[in-house]
């Protein structure tokens, strides 16, 4: 019934966002791609809220979710398909180095899950922790109590851990269960970035798209940690490629629908979903556009609201900041000059980046920088520089933060980077 | 740029990234990072005794629970680790007035020594520098 519920909440989802049927191939495989993702993420988000209203969540809650998407699917069916657009085909060598960066980070993800088969440091401290309170305890409350240590991160917004909660709950606590969330996220990160470009730019701009996600080095293993970081990359990766491509209101819908769950997923999703907002207004100077967003985001923006405000501790880095700790730490020079070697630093670091990072920041400088601004490299450009007052301005110590964050908000952004580089270097290749 | 020469770009930073992802994974990593064993073998006779509720938490080394203390120390990572395998208990750090204390130390050896510092009991042992215990 789960599976039903995520499958058909998904079409019901992409059925109504979408108002023509999909044309082909490729469009049906993103459309395939996304329903998925947002199937399982409205899984998680209607757990959480029928959780909070309700209490304890069983059969009934997903009845109503497929009953839902399939009302939805049988409501917005019957519409002319999509002119097939002309799109270039990809060489079959490219296919073939394609499928080898596949097996790579597949192999990668697999040979990580074995060594670490309880995930990287955050997905037992917070996100698998969570979701055994949720599944173990009777009290909901429990899961997060002031009186664990504050690394457990009480606060944090629970769309992963509601996943692997409730797949624990219908299958029993496998330790092969959270690997296997993992995995699904990772798959899904690169194939809707692959297909989201490559039903614009084509099949061979779309599997260089894909190639620049699954050969980031740090992607396998961001994956195979069991953390929130790959799918909030994922939601926030939707919630772009839709935005950028919409062509009706509807679409603009889905778009903040994904970017809601993106905010779900982690406190970093409210930052992105902000900066696409914002960046739309700016560039796109259209409000009821913006409108339209902000109304997809809002079931998720309310049971996010509902979360902190009813339920969750206050954020450590709230908690621990004073008046006093941010002017002096605005005021601190050394701090800003700190960062800045830092972020330098970083971007030239090859374990987990190789020259991927290198190679977007000097195409950006010496390349992009003369097109038009468009509305995700603005959103972009706006929460990579939002990072700079909040490492600035926090209150732990700046490089430990440093160390231990900005890889993860790299891998957060990275499928958004691709989708805005790609295209912008498809468009201006074929000029030349 | 014409096209071929920014796919042959493309796939050259492609092939760099696999082959680091290759040497990470299957050559550095296998000789410098032994397999962890799951995390729940250690806590499983100890998760037998305690469910549910909160209980106290000690140790022969600190964890890090207020700002600015090293987050990646071994005291941590164990106390951590317990709070993960024993959920939905809720370990209170340094609580040794609560009335069951799990007390979780790095050496075994160091096991009496620090019930009898910290006033308590043993209830129960639950493997090597594990045990149950309670205020005396």
């Amino acid at each position: 019934m789960s599976l039903l519920a995520i499958l058909l909440a998904g079409w019901g989802l992409v059925a109504a966002g979408f108002p023509r049927r999909p044309a082909d191939g490729v469009e049906r495989a993103f459309r395939a791609a996304i329903a998925v993702a947002l199937g399982i993420g409205a899984w998680s988000a209607s757990y959480a809220g029928w959780r909070l209203a309700f209490g304890e969540s069983g059969l009934a809650k997903d009845v109503l979710l497929a009953a839902a998407g399939a009302a939805s699917v049988i409501a917005f069916r019957l519409r002319p398909p999509e002119q097939v657009p002309e799109r270039e085909s990809a060489p079959r060598w490219l296919w073939a180095v394609f499928a080898l960066a596949v097996a790579v980070a597949a192999a990668a993800f697999v040979e990580h899950t074995v060594r670490f088969p309880d995930g990287g440091w955050d997905a037992w401290m917070v996100w698998n922790l969570r979701a055994r309170f949720l599944v173990r305890a009777d009290d909901l409350r429990t899961a997060f109590s002031p009186r664990m240590a504050f690394l457990a991160h009480q606060d944090y917004p629970w769309l992963v851990p509601g996943v692997v909660a409730q797949a624990f709950a219908r299958l029993g606590e496998s330790p092969l269960l959270a690997p296997a969330v993992a995995a699904v996220f990772g798959i899904l990160a690169v194939a809707v970035v692959t297909l989201s470009v490559a039903r614009v730019q084509g099949m061979r701009w779309g599997l260089l798209a894909g190639l620049a996600v699954c050969t980031l080095p740090c992607f396998a293993t961001f994956a195979s940690n069991q953390q929130s970081d790959v799918p909030l990359a994922l939601y926030f990766a939707i919630a772009a490629a839709i935005l950028t491509q919409a062509q009706s209101r509807r679409e603009l819908v889905l778009a903040g629908f994904a970017a809601g769950l993106a905010m779900w997923t982690k406190n970093e999703g409210a930052l992105y979903a902000g900066c696409l907002l914002a960046a739309w207004l700016w560039r796109a100077r259209d409000a009821r556009g913006a409108l339209a967003f902000a109304a997809g985001a809002l079931p998720c923006t309310a049971l996010l609201l509902c979360f902190k405000l009813g339920l969750a501790p206050s954020n450590d880095l709230a908690a621990f900041s004073t008046r006093t700790s941010l002017v002096a730490n605005a005021l601190d020079v050394r701090r800003w000059a700190e960062l800045a070697l830092l972020t330098a630093r970083r971007m030239v670091y090859f374990q987990d980046f190789a020259l991927w990072v290198l190679a977007a920041f000097l195409l950006l400088v010496s390349h992009f920088r003369q097109l038009p601004a468009s509305v995700l490299g603005t959103a972009l450009l706006l929460a990579f520089a939002a990072y700079a007052p909040i490492y600035v301005l926090q209150p732990h110590r700046l490089d430990w933060i440093f160390r231990t964050s900005a890889d993860r908000i790299l891998i957060q952004l990275w499928p958004a980077v691709v989708l805005a580089a790609i295209p912008a270097l498809a468009r201006t290749t074929a000029r030349t | 740029m014409s096209r071929r020469r920014t796919t042959a770009a493309l796939v050259a930073l492609a092939a760099i990234g696999m082959l680091r992802i290759l040497w990470l994974h299957f050559v550095s990593e296998p000789r410098h990072e032994p397999p962890r064993a799951p995390i729940d073998l250690r806590y499983q006779a100890l998760r037998e005794l305690v469910r549910s509720g909160e209980v106290g938490y000690v140790s022969d080394l600190p964890a890090a629970v207020r700002l600015g203390e090293d987050a990646a120390t071994l005291g941590t990572r164990m106390y951590l680790h317990a709070q993960y395998a024993l959920a939905p208990v809720v370990l209170r750090y340094d609580d040794a007035r609560a009335a069951v204390v799990v007390a979780n130390v790095s050496d075994p050896a160091v096991l009496p020594e620090l019930l009898r510092q910290r006033g308590l009991e043993l209830m129960a042992e639950a493997g090597p520098g594990l045990a149950l215990a309670r205020p005396r």
